[in-house]
């Protein structure tokens, strides 16, 4: 262990100093801005409605992508797995889905803002196809992960295909759940940004208020977004809790 | 005729091995067994641990191939097409039981007919009748009381009664079994073996893996001892 510890020393110096970081004068213009950028800060409390709406749509967009990315997913992870499917056909859609997730959601929403045109349709679009890739990968790894003696089982009684495919779910139904709740908390923090791009959600707002410099409407409504992030993660973590 | 109907013609035995090596790379584990069960027939297979026992259920269950020798359950060879419909015939119960976590014991035992009834396993819109039918199989084990309990909150015992509800409720021609009665106390293991050669009255085979000497030779017909991967009969 001390060994990783002074090889990530000695790059993080070597790499310092390539990146101009070793400076000290870098350090004080820093404080400097600082200081500047907290006196613009502030909370304009007239502008709490308009950010709840914001946070509201990125989590119709969050709640959307899920749903509809855990459908696919359904569907396909027992397609991606030779436990259920021909190994040709589970390759297949495994080396698909593990290419489409190689993607960023942020790529995929610029992909649909071309689609479909700028707002929250194409954010909940982009946002149900990452989800799906990632699901579909969490769900043949569960499946793949129940014990071999009940696959054995199920498959001596002649269940194959989607029966066999309904029960393993069953069986791994609690880490199914959990990796849905883990998406849909991973949506929520994602669906901020898209906005960047134009597809929807709060983002959107805070790029617009950050092209007037209006700081304090940005505190607003990026207080506004830490706290629902919060809200979801907290919530999120005590149903997987109740699992 | 097609090939299982051919070969029913020409036996009445419900599993046949004939002959059958298996290896897992080094060396043969099983050398030359041969087994022949009939209707009805109870058979327990003893041995010593890593003797093949587990192996040898596998094949019977269409789970391996043999290196070499044939399978045939009810009259259909390991391997062939038709040995897929014949599944649904075969009850395996496997020494963690199979059962799906999470699921009630009516969930389990109506697995049972997943593969004959696929779609009404997946939308679980069964008929009343099936229903009731699965119902019944879990008052044969003394378990319908306990129908709509998750198998996680069942006791071992329970639990491998919900096992043969649902090699019941399959209505299966060969049942096999791999321990059945293993970490079970002495009464209960007893009633367990009891409920599990039941079927054979009707027609039923079974044959089960065992450690328990006692068991074996008061509930099962035959005895079979698996040493040095060769099948005797005691």
């Amino acid at each position: 262990m001390r060994g990783l510890v002074a090889i990530l020393l000695a790059i993080s110096a070597v790499l310092s100093a390539h990146l101009g970081l070793a400076s000290p004068a870098l350090y004080t213009k820093a404080v400097e801005n600082a200081g500047r950028f907290l006196d613009l800060l502030g909370f304009r409390g007239d502008l709490l409605p308009e950010a709840l709406d914001a946070v509201f749509e990125t989590f119709v967009i969050s709640l959307f992508g899920v749903s509809l990315g855990g459908l696919l997913a359904f569907l396909l992870a027992p397609l991606s797995t030779p436990l259920v499917a021909p190994p040709g056909l589970s390759w297949a859609v495994r080396a698909a889905s593990s290419a489409f997730r190689t993607i960023p959601a942020v790529l995929w929403a610029i992909f649909f803002v071309i689609l479909v045109g700028p707002g929250p349709a194409a954010g909940a679009l982009a946002l149900a196809l990452y989800t799906s890739t990632y699901l579909v990968k969490l769900f043949y790894e569960a499946l793949e992960a129940v014990e071999r003696e009940l696959y054995d089982s199920l498959r001596a009684i002649g269940i194959r295909g989607l029966p066999l495919a309904a029960a393993l779910f069953t069986h791994v139904r609690k880490q199914v759940v959990s990796h849905v709740l883990f998406m849909l908390e991973y949506n929520v923090r994602t669906a901020t940004i898209l906005g960047f791009v134009g597809a929807g959600g709060v983002g959107y707002y805070i790029l617009q208020y950050l092209s007037i410099l209006d700081y304090a409407a940005v505190t607003t409504y990026v207080v506004v977004t830490v706290v629902f992030v919060v809200a979801i993660d907290v919530t999120s973590y005590l149903l997987r809790r109740r699992i | 005729m097609p090939a299982m109907l051919e070969s029913l013609a020409v036996s009445k035995a419900t599993l046949e091995a004939r002959e059958v090596y298996f290896s897992y790379g080094s060396g043969d584990l099983l050398r030359g067994v041969s087994l022949v069960v009939e209707p009805g027939d109870t058979i327990a297979i003893m041995g010593r641990s890593g003797s093949g026992k587990t192996t040898l259920l596998k094949l019977l269950a269409g789970l391996l191939k043999p290196r070499a020798g044939v399978v045939r359950v009810l009259g259909c060879e390991v391997g062939h097409p038709c040995f897929e419909s014949v599944r649904r015939r075969l009850a395996y119960i496997p020494q963690s039981l199979g059962l799906v976590s999470g699921a009630s014991a009516l969930y389990n035992v109506l697995l049972g007919r997943a593969a004959s009834h696929p779609l009404r396993f997946l939308t679980g819109l069964w008929p009343r009748r099936a229903v009731e039918e699965a119902l019944e199989a879990l008052r044969a084990v003394g378990l319908d009381s306990k129908a709509r309990s998750s198998v996680d909150r069942l006791s071992g015992g329970e639990r491998q009664r919900v096992a043969i509800a649902r090699a019941l409720f399959q209505g299966a021609s060969v049942v096999l079994a791999d321990e059945p009665v293993s970490n079970l106390d002495a009464d209960t293991a007893a009633e367990v073996a009891k409920l599990l050669v039941e079927p054979s009255r009707r027609g039923t085979s079974i044959i089960a893996v065992l450690h328990d000497q006692d068991i074996a030779f008061e509930f099962f017909k035959r005895v079979y001892l698996l040493n040095g991967g060769v099948l005797k009969e005691l």
